[in-house]
């Protein structure tokens, strides 16, 4: 259907549209017109991508010069793949409405171990094995040597890429990582380097978060994305939790240990390259001497996305004399790791600022700050010249001069945690020391400044007000969108009590209660009597539902369920996870129906939609608030208090009802799917908690669902229930949640539309 | 650190986890007996490379590794001698090939390399510069004055925030205690059902809470779907209240002026063309320039025909 958005000609490849869609459209395109930033947030299942990827096409294919690139970020390999395949269908569409050939071109970029084809390599196992046999086969180096010393392997997909691939441009089209792959095969190129070098020339890139995000890989593969993009962050509720685990840095004993042989081998390493080619040794020195200035000369043109591990300043000096020679910089970082072994050997938990830690450097073995800063790219340059194949060992070392150049340069906004053992364990001695980053809005910072527009959408971002703040910029547009239903087809509601009116709480104090347990017990039980098909239950911690679920088996609770569902559990390891999940779905498939126990913040409550049958109900055992007694948690606390004037409240809060949220958002998947969401904890009845829920859920959760008993839920689920197995069709949706292109142009469905957006 | 030992006793950390160990200029470590027995007189020669050591020279190893003792110690006292800081310099590269001349003197010091040329190297360096070697003895460089500044800070802003949440707590309870005091006075005093009082002293505390806790920034009664907030679900029925229903009268206010043109026909009508045009960042709020011109209209017009009686 064609749409005329304020003006602008979408394409959109269905014959119907959502009401929400149009309004979401309709807020994007004023976005875009401002040329700022934008929080969205629309339920989930209705359409999300499709609305995103017509509008920012169209509107690309409309003003050519004002938007040039969508960067379309995602978490996972499968999402990236859908984005992809819903893009492949609107611009199927779009040829065919127009008529003729678009020159539009869209990849998806993900690691070497999903796109290497070369069989040696791709059968590793491990993403980092790869990336290091990869290096060591394609380093111009190795294949220099190569033309001495036919011997030496390399990689002949990537010899064939540079050699005819480099030049001839990728032919318009849409490519995913098979599509890539194969092209890969049949042309005999290196699909991998094929994506990065296109990169340039394509309209649509999708790829994941941390190609943006994480300073290390954005300097190698987005620095030359054109400023006029526009970047898409979807799925974007923990977005500031990416941010900070991008920038922080942990080390172990373990590190150290292999940090001095990392020395120890590029110490032999320089030995032996002094005997024989010194002259290396020395023109690396003189670059030195030189400065970095062939970096800065390109930052100055502006053609990189700056890196905020290396600060412009820094670019403009030469290297410090202390670590210039290749030596004195290997004696330098043999004192860095002997003094943070010996910090790492305190019996006592410390916690100090950037600042305070540089001090003590300074009178411990008298390193200064400025050498510091400079670790990091002098590794780099030293690895270079020493023709080093296999930079996977020296990942250690590579981590330490990163944390040195760090916590040099940000005085502020980090926090150094030594811990000599964990909490849980103190006989063992198991010391770590965090290098925490407190302030999410540093590693995004220079993807806000770079980019002319940055939309943040997911289907559950509220309160939309904190992520602006947290990741301190300023959008021009906030909005959330509810669903338009036909049917009221979720049911959320708050179970506060027991049949014995005893409170339902995970709170500490009541948690191990015997009553609370078997109250919860007798509420999966009475559920999983009344719920056809799948059921999905969160805890809070797997700690929790290990002792939940023992104390349903001596209760007998746990043999009662077994009559009317079969129960899997999700467990920590990732590959037992996966098959009780399939068998879930097959228990599900069979009718007669599964429950699957699971926990908030683990694989199961962030990647896997339940749709239709394999959820109809979904039940959150208490508030999944975070371990709050971690040091990092707190340091963070009290710098968001600091700095944004967040309260510790306000935050846990949110943190907790973003994932209470985003699990129980897992059973609905679409305007004809169905769910019951049931909020077993009597603290979700609370305003404080209530308020911080996606308005689409939130506007389902009236009075009357509030602290109910065991009973009157059971009462409502199975009304909820009857209703929703009547026979549902399209019909009964057109016009109201439905819409053709002929309705949407009326009068009265525009005026409709325009309420469905709530600015903040 | 477990498995090191003394050289000399062969005990280890593991076997006596009280073991100190000692390092002296040398860079070779001897455990804090061992080193009583041997230094009684105050003086010795190392037991590995015979260097002729004090007693009172020998300190707590504080890396695993003894060289780096060494070093840092070398590093200590070349640094009291080679103390020019960036300003002395004219310019930076000369600075750095100083801090590299550092580097090789003490690279050289601790792995004994042309000892005799380096000791003599230092000594002219040592006459050479007496003056500024004095005068750089007192005076911090740039950089430890902005950690001490940024420490300094770091300090002060520590001391507020515990001030400033101590304040906020005391004025919490303080609230809390009056608001109790209150309730207790109108207990006695007042002649209301004690029920009452207390249902208004709940709702007093939670508004102290609340005031506390920060207003929330939206409020609306209804949904974008129709549904009010607190709307019951269709399983409850609701009770139907019969009442007259309230009519809308349109308010008409008395401008004393001439018509206003309708804000559709102000574009048509050519109003507009005397209005700046809206940017696209005003239009992504909700603004649009006819309502500006609106305003303005209306602005002007009104009381013009307004006459004194």
């Amino acid at each position: 259907m064609k749409l005329n958005i304020d003006g602008l000609l979408v394409y959109f490849p269905y014959e119907y549209i959502y009401p929400e869609q149009y309004s979401y459209m309709l807020e994007l395109k004023r976005t875009l017109d401002a040329k700022g930033h934008g929080v969205l947030e629309m339920p989930s299942g209705t359409g999300k991508t499709v609305s995103l990827l017509s509008l920012i096409v169209a509107y690309q294919r409309a003003y050519p010069l004002e938007v040039t690139k969508l960067i379309y970020c995602s978490r996972t390999v499968p999402e990236i793949e859908k984005v992809v395949e819903e893009l492949r269908k609107l611009i199927e569409y779009t040829q065919a409405q127009t008529g003729g050939t678009l020159n539009f071109m869209a990849l998806a970029l993900s690691s070497r171990r999903n796109l290497c084809v070369n069989p040696e390599v791709s059968a590793l196992r491990f993403g980092k094995e790869i990336d290091g046999r990869c290096h060591s086969l394609t380093a111009s180096f190795v294949r220099s040597q190569k033309q001495r010393d036919p011997t030496v392997q390399t990689c002949r997909f990537f010899e064939e890429f540079d050699a005819i691939g480099r030049e001839t441009p990728l032919p318009p089209g849409i490519y995913n990582l098979d599509d890539l792959r194969t092209l890969g095969r049949q042309k005999g190129w290196c699909p991998y380097y094929l994506a990065r070098h296109a990169l340039g020339q394509c309209n649509v890139v999708v790829y994941s978060y941390h190609y943006l995000l994480d300073p290390k890989i954005a300097d190698l593969v987005s620095r030359e994305l054109s400023k006029k993009s526009v970047v898409v962050f979807d799925e974007a509720h923990n977005i500031d939790n990416v941010c900070i685990d991008s920038m922080s840095v942990t080390i172990t004993r373990r590190t150290l240990e292999r940090c001095q042989t990392n020395i120890e081998t590029l110490n032999t390493a320089i030995e032996k390259i002094k005997e024989t080619d010194e002259k290396k040794l020395k023109e690396e020195y003189a670059q030195l001497v030189e400065g970095l200035r062939e970096a800065s000369v390109a930052r100055e043109t502006d053609v990189y996305l700056s890196n905020p591990v290396l600060p412009d300043e820094i670019l403009q000096e030469a290297v410090p004399g202390c670590i210039r020679n290749a030596l004195h910089f290997l004696g330098f970082l043999r004192r860095l790791v002997g003094y943070i072994k010996s910090r790492l050997r305190a019996g006592h938990v410390t916690q100090e600022g950037p600042a305070a830690f540089l001090r003590d450097l300074y009178e411990k073995v008298c390193i200064e700050r400025k050498p510091m800063r400079f670790c990091a790219e002098r590794l780099r340059s030293l690895t270079r010249t020493l023709e080093i194949a296999d930079i996977t060992d020296l990942s250690p070392l590579t981590l330490i001069t990163n944390f040195a150049t760090l916590v040099s340069t940000y005085t502020k906004g980090f926090m150094i945690i030594i811990e000599p053992f964990e909490d849980r364990t103190p006989s063992i001695s198991n010391p770590v020391l965090h290098f925490s980053c407190l302030d999410s809005s540093l590693a995004i910072k220079p993807v806000f400044q770079r980019f002319q527009s940055v939309i943040i959408t997911s289907g559950t971002l509220s309160p939309l007000d904190i992520y602006p703040k947290i990741l301190d910029f300023r959008p021009v547009t906030m909005a959330t969108f509810t669903m338009t239903l036909a049917r009221v087809c979720l049911c959320p509601m708050v179970v506060g009590r027991g049949n014995d009116q005893v409170a339902m709480s995970s709170k500490f104090e009541t948690r191990e209660d015997l009553a609370v347990m078997r109250n919860y017990g007798n509420l999966l039980l009475e559920m999983s009597a009344v719920v056809p098909d799948g059921i999905v239950g969160f805890f809070t911690s797997y700690l929790y539902m290990e002792n939940i679920v023992a104390s349903w088996y001596e209760q007998g609770i746990l043999e009662n369920i077994q009559r009317n569902k079969l129960i899997f559990i999700e467990t920590q390891d990732g590959a037992e996870t996966s098959v009780a999940l399939e068998k879930y779905q097959e228990a599900c498939e069979n009718g007669r129906g599964a429950i699957l126990l699971s926990v908030a913040r683990g694989k199961v409550s962030e990647g896997i939609d339940f749709v239709h049958h394999y959820g109809r109900a979904v039940i959150m055992f208490g508030v999944p608030y975070v371990y709050t007694q971690s040091r990092i948690l707190k340091a963070r606390l009290q710098f968001l208090r600091d700095q944004f004037h967040l309260r510790e409240n306000d935050f846990l809060t949110f943190d907790a009802m973003r994932h209470a949220a985003q699990c129980v958002g897992r059973a609905i998947r679409g305007k004809t799917d169905y769910g019951i969401m049931l909020f077993a904890d009597k603290r979700y009845a609370r305003s404080d908690k209530r308020g911080k829920l996606p308005l689409w859920i939130q506007e389902h959760l009236t009075d009357a669902n509030l602290n109910l008993t065991l009973d009157e839920s059971v009462h409502l689920a199975r009304h909820f229930l009857r209703q929703m197995a009547q026979p549902f069709r399209r019909e009964d949706q057109l016009g109201l949640s439905l819409l053709t292109l002929e309705q949407l142009q009326s009068e009265e469905m525009l005026q409709k539309i325009q309420e469905i957006a709530h600015q903040v | 650190m477990d498995d090191q030992g003394c050289p000399r006793c062969k005990t280890t950390k593991y076997r006596n986890p009280s073991l100190k160990l000692m390092v002296n200029v040398c860079g070779h470590t001897l455990c804090e007996s061992c080193v009583e027995l041997l230094f009684v007189r105050g003086s010795g020669s190392c037991q590995e490379c015979n260097t002729p050591l004090r007693k009172s020279n020998f300190r707590v190893q504080l890396f695993e590794d003894p060289t780096i003792d060494k070093e840092v110690e070398i590093r200590k006292k070349i640094l009291k001698i080679y103390n020019k800081r960036e300003e002395d310099f004219p310019s930076l590269r000369e600075y750095n090939d100083f801090l590299e001349d550092i580097e090789e003197i003490v690279f050289n010091l601790t792995n004994n390399v042309d000892l005799d040329n380096t000791r003599r190297k230092i000594d002219m360096y040592q006459k050479e510069n007496k003056d500024t070697i004095q005068r750089n003895k007192i005076k911090m460089t740039r950089e430890q004055e902005e950690l001490e500044e940024a420490l300094e800070l770091e300090k002060h802003e520590n001391e507020q925030r515990r001030l400033y949440l101590q304040k906020e707590e005391q004025l919490q309870q303080m609230m809390k205690r009056k608001n109790k005091q209150e309730l207790l006075d109108q207990l006695e005093t007042s002649h209301l059902p004690a029920s009452i009082l207390l249902a208004q002293h709940k709702g007093r505390s939670v508004q102290v809470e609340m005031q506390v806790e920060k207003p929330k920034p939206f409020k609306t009664d209804t949904f974008s779907t129709g549904i009010k907030k607190g709307h019951h679900i269709a399983s409850v029925p609701v009770t139907k209240i019969e009442e007259a229903l309230y009519q809308y009268q349109p308010i008409h206010i008395e401008t004393y002026g001439p018509q206003l043109p309708p804000i559709e026909m102000l574009g048509r009508q050519g109003y507009l063309n005397h209005v700046r045009a809206a940017s696209p960042q005003d239009l992504a709020g909700g603004y649009i320039s006819s309502l500006a011109c609106h305003r303005a209209l209306q602005d002007a017009f009104s009381g013009l025909f307004w006459q004194p009686h």
